[in-house]
């Protein structure tokens, strides 16, 4: 009943007229891009700064990383060698050791943290003091990852608080030269940056937790569920969307795992403990094979691409392309 | 309404100022430090204090101040240098490394010729005439020396005297005294390849040692590394660890420091720099902290030592380049050379300047009484992109000494790489 008011000519006394609610839906606001107001157009000197950012920091730096990777480039001469800097990358040890320890990487930081995190959220869970426990897991999260490597390096070096630790408990065979032989130095080193991770994790974790629905809970407690049941069948699926978040920040911090790494062996010795990251480094600014450099970044870049985007298109197959 | 137009107008004019400064950020040209001051880029903070005095007695001497600026990460300084060298913000004055490092640098024409400089000083007697090598491409001085630091042995005697033992003399005297140490349960010898460089340190003081000839010839590219003469120092680095002299190869520096002062390692094979590090852990010099020059391994070798020594170097892009030059000429006058080396407490270039360090005096004077060979340092002799990855290839025979002879071939294949590469460059 919302129909056009005719205005009603000769009348005495104006007519009350119901007017019109103009209801636009988004298809009709769209079409309406000539006024001044609310074009697609409308929004480009709002997102022009945001775009100029991105393109600056991100896009620039990337397609030039792409250029540079085509020259052979010591920082003060650059000649163009065309596909070459790649194809030294499939003869390079190095670069196989250090796809190697990447992959160990991330297969460690994934394992490790995640499992770590998701049992110390659930075990201190409803538990008395369990805040406090969380608390003390957490503090090494505040220190910095550099931090973190000074202090592993006293406990990993030979005559670290480690082996002393063994060897004080009669455990001589079991001290090792933690940092000085691969693959031990990489894998030590994943335990040490797995102490500083669980901490963020279990709070993302203790989250997910608290946000389960009591009802959920207390209707499987009904249905007699309780224990590695409750758990496999309620908590875990409850926990998914924290999951998803979890495991893709894991995936992405241990392909970039660099700190770590450079203070406590510096990728050696003899370049057996380099990630990508690092021999990226190394190449560009040690070496100045910044051409080189350049392509073992772009490498890192597909791979962290590439995972994440499957990863993310596995977890959440609703946010992808909307089939009608 | 009055109060938010005035505050839109402040934001305005908040906004216009901040374009306005970034603009003038973006388009300031460099500039250098007030009339007077020199800024020298170094890479160390322990050089801090001993630039700010030499800075403080050039003023008395050529009424100019050096200021130092110190970025104490090594890669991010040599990225710095290598960066800017082409562009107008490049630092005035650089504390850079000598040998073939300061040749690259010289290379890119960033760098000014200080032959005067170097001809006047060296006619007044104020720079050791041996150490210009060191410091020339292509017949020209690039850099003048800095610090002079021989690489020696360090012991703590009052550990040699509880055990009898001498500082030694020969070759055979300093096996005996490793021999000795081991039996008394003290590690007779630092070895490391923590932080990466310390790896080429024995391998450059056997070889030295052993063939001081064959040690300049490799270091230059004029002999190979499958050398029988190079697999005999590796071999008898191998035969250190066989008799367990060595202590845990990531034992840094300054923790071998701590532990000779203690006593348990007997001693630490470094450059007379170290000596600010081991008094810091409680080093007396002649007291617990001595020092002596590893003796020669083949008699009939010519004597000689390994050497260190800092290059300042001034930009031909720096902005205050007309007192950045100013300042080297009177860089080697005795009064900065002492106010300079006197605070850093190591060797000096300026042999009228004596070390105020008594061990490193007592140093110096063997080398100059003995007429010693001065070899430069493994870091600074050979294209440093060489040099970066051999030390690798030294760190992974250390941790696998049977390894010597895959070490051997792994570095000549690097070696005939790097140095086509150089004389490429060189004909360029």
């Amino acid at each position: 009943m919302t129909g056009t008011a005719t205005p009603a000519h000769g009348a005495t006394k104006p007519v009350r007229v119901r007017r019109r609610v103009p209801t636009r839906t988004p298809h009709q606001a769209a079409k309406a891009g000539g006024g001044r107001l609310g074009g697609p157009l409308a929004a480009l000197p709002w997102a022009l700064p945001a775009f100029a950012l991105v393109g600056v920091l991100l896009v620039y730096p990337f397609f030039r990383s792409v250029y540079g990777s085509l020259f052979e480039d010591n920082g003060f001469t650059s000649s163009y060698t065309g596909l070459d800097n790649y194809a030294r990358l499939a003869d390079d040890p190095v670069f196989g050791r250090s796809v190697l320890n990447t992959l160990m990487w991330v297969a460690g930081t994934l394992l490790l943290p995640v499992l770590a995190g998701l049992l110390i959220a659930v075990a201190t869970h409803r538990m008395r003091f369990g805040g406090i426990a969380q608390l003390i897991i957490v503090l090494p999260f505040a220190i910095s990852g550099a931090a973190t490597a000074v202090l592993w390096n006293f406990m990993l070096t030979s005559d670290g608080a480690v082996n002393q630790v063994l060897r004080g408990v009669g455990l001589d065979s079991w001290a090792q030269t933690w940092l000085l032989e691969w693959p031990q130095n990489t894998l030590a080193m994943i335990v040490a940056s797995t102490w500083q991770a669980t901490g963020l994790n279990v709070v993302l974790f203790a989250i997910g937790l608290r946000a389960i629905p009591r009802e959920t809970v207390e209707a499987a407690e009904l249905d007699g569920a309780s224990g590695w049941r409750m758990f496999r069948h309620i908590t875990l699926p409850q926990l998914r969307a924290v999951t998803v978040v979890v495991v893709g920040m894991a995936i992405v911090n241990s392909l970039k795992a660099f700190d770590m790494i450079w203070i406590l062996t510096k990728g050696g010795p003899s370049r057996s403990s380099e990630t990508l990251a690092l021999s990226m480094y190394r190449e560009t600014f040690r070496l100045f094979h910044v051409g080189y450099g350049s392509a073992i970044a772009l490498v890192l870049s597909a791979i962290v691409v590439a995972s994440s985007w499957m990863y993310l298109r596995h977890q959440m197959p609703d946010t992808g392309t909307a089939k009608s | 309404m009055s109060g938010s137009r005035h505050a839109s107008m402040d934001r305005r004019t908040l906004l216009v100022a901040a374009a306005a400064g970034a603009l003038a950020t973006a388009c300031a040209t460099a500039e250098g430090l007030p009339s007077g001051e020199v800024a020298v880029l170094g890479d160390s903070t322990a050089w801090e204090k001993p630039m700010t005095a030499a800075g403080a007695a050039m003023k008395s001497v050529a009424a100019l101040r050096l200021v130092p600026e110190v970025n104490p990460s090594l890669e991010s300084f040599e990225q710095i240098v290598r960066s800017s060298l082409r562009t107008d913000k490049t630092p005035d004055m650089l504390k850079y490394w000598s040998g073939y490092r300061l040749q690259d640098l010289a290379r890119t024409g960033g760098i000014e010729d200080l032959t005067g400089q170097w001809d006047r000083a060296a006619a007044r007697g104020w720079v050791e005439p041996s150490l210009r090598e060191a410091f020339t491409y292509r017949r020209r001085v690039y850099g003048l020396p800095m610090n002079l630091a021989y690489w020696v042995i360090f012991y703590n005697p009052q550990v040699f005297r509880e055990h009898g033992i001498e500082a030694p003399q020969t070759w055979d005297g300093f096996l005996g005294a490793c021999g000795r140490l081991k039996k008394a349960g003290i590690t007779p010898l630092h070895g490391t390849a923590a932080d990466r460089w310390p790896s080429f340190i024995w391998f450059q003081e056997i070889l030295s040692r052993q063939d001081p000839r064959f040690y300049q010839d490799l270091m230059n590219g004029r002999e190979r590394y499958t050398d029988p003469r190079a697999e005999r120092a590796l071999r008898t680095i191998a035969s250190f660890f066989d008799k367990d002299w060595f202590t845990p190869m990531d034992l840094s520096h300054t923790d071998a420091a701590a532990a000779l002062v203690r006593g348990t390692v007997g001693m630490v094979a470094c450059g007379t720099w170290l000596g600010s590090t081991l008094a810091a852990a409680g080093g007396r010099p002649g007291k617990n902290l001595d020092a002596f020059v590893l003796p020669m391994a083949d008699p009939g070798a010519r004597p000689s030592v390994v050497f260190e020594s800092s290059a300042l170097v001034a930009t031909v892009k720096g902005p205050d380049r007309t007192e950045a030059l100013k300042a080297t000429g009177t860089w080697l006058h005795p009064t900065v050379m002492k106010a300079f080396s006197h605070t850093l407490q190591d060797g000096c270039p300026n042999p009228k300047v004596a070390p105020a360090n008594p061990v490193i005096a007592g140093l110096a004077e063997k080398v100059r009484g003995d007429r010693l060979w001065l070899l430069n340092r493994f870091w600074e002799q050979g294209p440093p992109e060489l040099v970066e990855a051999t030390v690798d290839d030294l760190a992974g025979f250390l941790l696998n000494p049977s390894s010597y002879r895959e070490t051997l071939r792994t570095m000549q294949d690097r070696a005939d790489d790097a140095w086509q590469v150089w004389r490429e460059a060189e004909e360029t």
